[in-house]
């Protein structure tokens, strides 16, 4: 069997690219705006800045050096650091694993919204009408067109997690088409995929700069920017804000996954890594706060409209019921007509006072938004309100697809290079079939998500599958680094690969600061979920047309167990499967070095 | 005598069709108008002029609806004229003036003709609001193949097809690549064998074939 060396990127732009890629995604998109809005605005990138320099970059270029100085993906690397920790490699492609069954079904929906954007009429933009053409479908009357389009004609959710149905077959088709683009971008691994990372990094910066012009031209976007940026500085107070901003670089950096390490095992020796990390990882929330302004452009836009819209409906209310001319009621004098009106005609206003609103352009603004909701449902809604909103629309899903697409790219690597790395699967399979059985494995689990229940079995995912795990995962991997493979002889390693020692900023970060932060967040989290009872989910009410707070089954709390014990316990199992082995076999001992058998894969 | 009784119902006329016409009137609507909603700066003022035009259409309506019997301008009464532009209408018979046309043929008259009776005016269903009759809403556009799968059919043969050739041009490359036999140590593209002493490195390192340089001992290489 000829010997093939490790393939490599042409160049390192691709490998920062690639990078950027997979950092860069829909957390970025959706998520950062949300906290930015919920934790004071401005305000909020006081803790994200220092999360970043404290967390966020020193672990990157951690995993960075790793992976570029063992050549190996995560279950390799970390079997060469040490071979009880194999299992922290496994961890993580189990981890990376739940999340390539998930995270495609984003990039479905945004198929299928991309799909349905090449109408004359966009479908989420008005209700259908019932059988008989006397009024819209009951569902859709009570919740919202946008709401209707997705939770029925898109999910076609179920009211709980137990009652379930037959696959949603154009989900499913967009799921296939999702998996075998996937495939494509990796069939022939880093070759393949360094070409398709130039466009997948760019074009996404294109559309939120057409997106940006768009958005700040809208009428009423300012208001919402202003909003953002009025920094509420008592937020600071609150450790739910700092504790969010280190969750919020921690996972929109990706690190844990194993992406990061496989990615750079393909450099060359001496890659500058240290600078790139810098680089990347200001990309990176640079990317954040970019998008959070084409975000809050677009939520002044909708807020303006939907207070416009009340305002309207008040005054229509008022000269029907009183019978005055269209003009005398404008927006500045609508307050006044009806305190006026409930003086002069107390018992007439009396019959309409039920429907009387009180339009306030910043409760509109306070409704923050997070997540699929954002994406599919705000968004959308404020895309049908701007002039030529088809093209708005392809544009906008066309870059959903491309983030989602490149995170995918480092997560479907996460699991390719650890078993690449496994000689015998390497020899019994090319790299092609490789690829396309991994691709398929995930595409046919991953109908499971295109079901009825489908949607709240994604929640489960999103949230259990990969948050705990993961801080899991790099804690281990940050204290395995700083101490049990030394501080020191990691020093050395990047001086062998940079020519130049690690600053101070980076031995205090990695040996202290780090994971005294991780150990913190982690204890939070472990006391949330102790604290927070029951775990719950959202599920569609249709006779309500909303989403309400519902508490999981016995089999839904089982299954997060599972989620959650299935990776992290990789790590002590492996470690005590090496421990077994090792004193089970003759190790042979050679003079002068210290070698160690890697543990099984 | 006849003149007193003639002047007598001159006055009873315009009284009768006051009590004809009310507001809530059983077999009468209730009208609204929104021109400077519908039309902005181009609305035009309501005026007499335009109140004759209604009741025209309307009775052009009522009069298609019934199979042409003759319906005249002043079979529609109307009353209770507001600002917001809003008025009572009753429709009278052509035989009878004081019986009125039921309601239920007036209804389905302005419904079979909404779409002439909005143009009339430049208005639409929502600003020409007749009070108890709700528009028919616009059928759904109904589509052979929905459109979407037609894109969906698009994108899935073009990613496909880049499939195919990807694998195909593979497969080629690997056929090229076998039939010259390959020497071992005069490799083409640099597999970097890395030979020290003349030792391949390869063979240094265990069945794996991987060398862990993480645990090697610095001494075994001269130091710098």
């Amino acid at each position: 069997m000829e010997k093939e060396s490790r393939p490599s990127w042409d160049n390192p732009m691709q490998f920062i690219l690639a990078c950027v890629s997979y950092a860069v995604g829909l957390g970025n998109v959706w998520r950062f705006p949300y906290l930015c809005q919920m934790h004071g605005g401005g305000g909020f990138m006081i803790p994200y800045l220092v999360m970043l320099v404290l967390e966020g970059i020193p672990l990157f270029c951690m995993e960075l050096a790793i992976g570029q100085k063992m050549r190996l993906g995560s279950i390799g690397a970390w079997s060469a650091i040490s071979p009880y920790l194999g299992g922290v490699g496994m961890a993580s492609v189990v981890t990376s694993l739940y999340l390539c069954l998930y995270y495609n079904v984003i990039n479905a929906w945004s198929f299928w919204y991309l799909f349905h954007s090449f109408q004359a009429v966009l479908p989420w933009s008005q209700c259908p009408v019932n059988t008989n053409r006397t009024a819209f479908v009951e569902e859709c009357e009570v919740a919202s067109p946008t709401q209707y389009f997705f939770f029925r004609q898109t999910l076609n959710i179920s009211p709980s997690i137990q009652q379930s149905g037959g696959v949603h077959v154009g989900q499913a088709l967009c799921l296939l088409l999702a998996w075998i683009i996937v495939y494509l971008f990796i069939v022939r691994g880093v070759k393949s995929t360094g070409k398709v990372v130039y466009f997948t990094a760019t074009f996404p910066y294109l559309v939120l700069l057409v997106y940006l012009i768009r958005g700040v031209t809208l009428h009423g976007a300012l208001n919402g920017v202003k909003y953002m940026f009025t920094p509420k500085l008592e937020q600071l107070a609150n450790p739910q804000t700092w504790i969010n901003a280190a969750t919020q670089i921690f996972f929109s950096l990706g690190l844990g996954f194993g992406s990061l390490i496989a990615f750079s095992s393909y450099n060359h020796h001496n890659n500058d890594f240290e600078k790139q990390a810098i680089a990347v990882s200001l990309i990176n929330s640079g990317t954040s706060i970019f998008a959070s302004v084409v975000t809050f452009s677009i939520y002044g836009f909708k807020a303006t409209y939907n207070y416009e819209n009340c305002l309207e409906r008040m005054k229509l209310l008022l000269i029907n019921t009183f019978d005055l001319a269209e003009e005398s009621i404008h927006k500045q004098n609508i307050s006044f007509w009806i305190s006026e009106l409930n003086q002069t005609h107390p018992d007439q206003f009396g019959l309409i006072s039920s429907r009387v609103e009180h339009c306030s352009l910043e409760q509109e603004l306070d409704t923050a938004v997070e997540g699929t909701g954002l994406a599919f449902i705000v968004y959308s809604e404020a895309i049908t309100n701007m002039p030529a909103a088809q093209l708005w629309s392809v544009l906008y899903f066309f870059m959903l697809l491309l983030l989602g697409m490149g995170s995918m790219l480092g997560n479907v690597m996460a699991i390719i290079t650890p078993l690449r790395d496994f000689k015998p699967l390497a020899r019994s399979f090319s790299n092609e079939t490789l690829n396309g059985l991994v691709c398929a494995f995930c595409l046919l689990l991953g109908i499971g998500f295109t079901t009825p229940a489908g949607n709240y079995w994604f929640t489960m995912f999103n949230e259990y599958g990969a948050t705990f795990s993961l801080l899991f995962i790099v804690l281990i991997e940050v204290f395995t680094v700083s101490y049990i493979y030394g501080l020191k002889r990691f020093e050395k390693d990047v001086e062998d690969m940079l020519g130049r020692r690690p600053g101070w900023y980076w031995k205090v970060m990695w040996a202290a600061v780090s994971p005294l932060l991780l150990i913190s967040l982690f204890i939070f989290y472990i006391i949330n979920y102790i604290q927070g009872g029951v775990p719950t989910y959202q599920a569609w009410d249709k006779e309500k047309g909303r989403l309400v707070v519902t508490e999981y089954p016995v089999f839904g709390q089982a299954f997060i167990g599972v989620l959650l014990v299935s990776s992290v316990s990789c790590i002590p199992l492996a470690a005590l499967y090496a421990f077994c082995t090792r004193h089970q076999r003759e190790v042979p001992v050679r003079k002068g070095s210290a070698r160690s058998r890697t543990s099984s894969v | 005598m006849r003149c007193v009784w003639m002047v007598c119902v001159l006055c009873l006329a315009p009284a009768v069709a006051a009590i004809l016409c009310k507001p809530d009137v059983t077999d009468g609507y209730k009208v609204r108008l929104s021109i400077k909603t519908a039309l902005g700066d181009d609305a035009y003022e309501w005026s007499k002029s335009e109140l004759f035009l209604f009741r025209a259409v309307l009775a052009f309506a009522v009069q298609r609806k019934t199979n042409n019997v003759n319906y005249d301008v002043s079979n529609i009464l109307v009353c209770d004229e507001t600002e917001r532009v809003s008025f009572w209408f009753v429709v009278t018979t052509p035989d009878n003036t004081s019986e009125l046309l039921p309601k239920l043929v007036v209804e389905n008259a302005i419904r079979e003709n909404r779409h002439r009776i909005n143009s009339a005016f430049l208005l639409t269903d929502q600003t020409l609001d007749f009070v108890g009759i709700n528009p028919t809403l616009a059928a759904p556009i109904e589509y052979d193949t929905p459109p979407w799968l037609i894109v969906f059919g698009v994108v899935m043969g073009v990613v496909c097809a880049g499939i195919v050739a990807l694998l195909v041009s593979t497969f080629l490359q690997k056929k090229r690549a076998k039939k010259p036999s390959a020497d071992p140590v005069d490799d083409e593209d640099g597999s970097g064998s890395i030979a020290g002493n003349g030792i391949l490195c390869e063979s240094i390192g265990d069945k794996d074939g991987t060398y862990n340089q993480g645990f090697t001992d610095d001494d075994r290489f001269t130091k710098l």
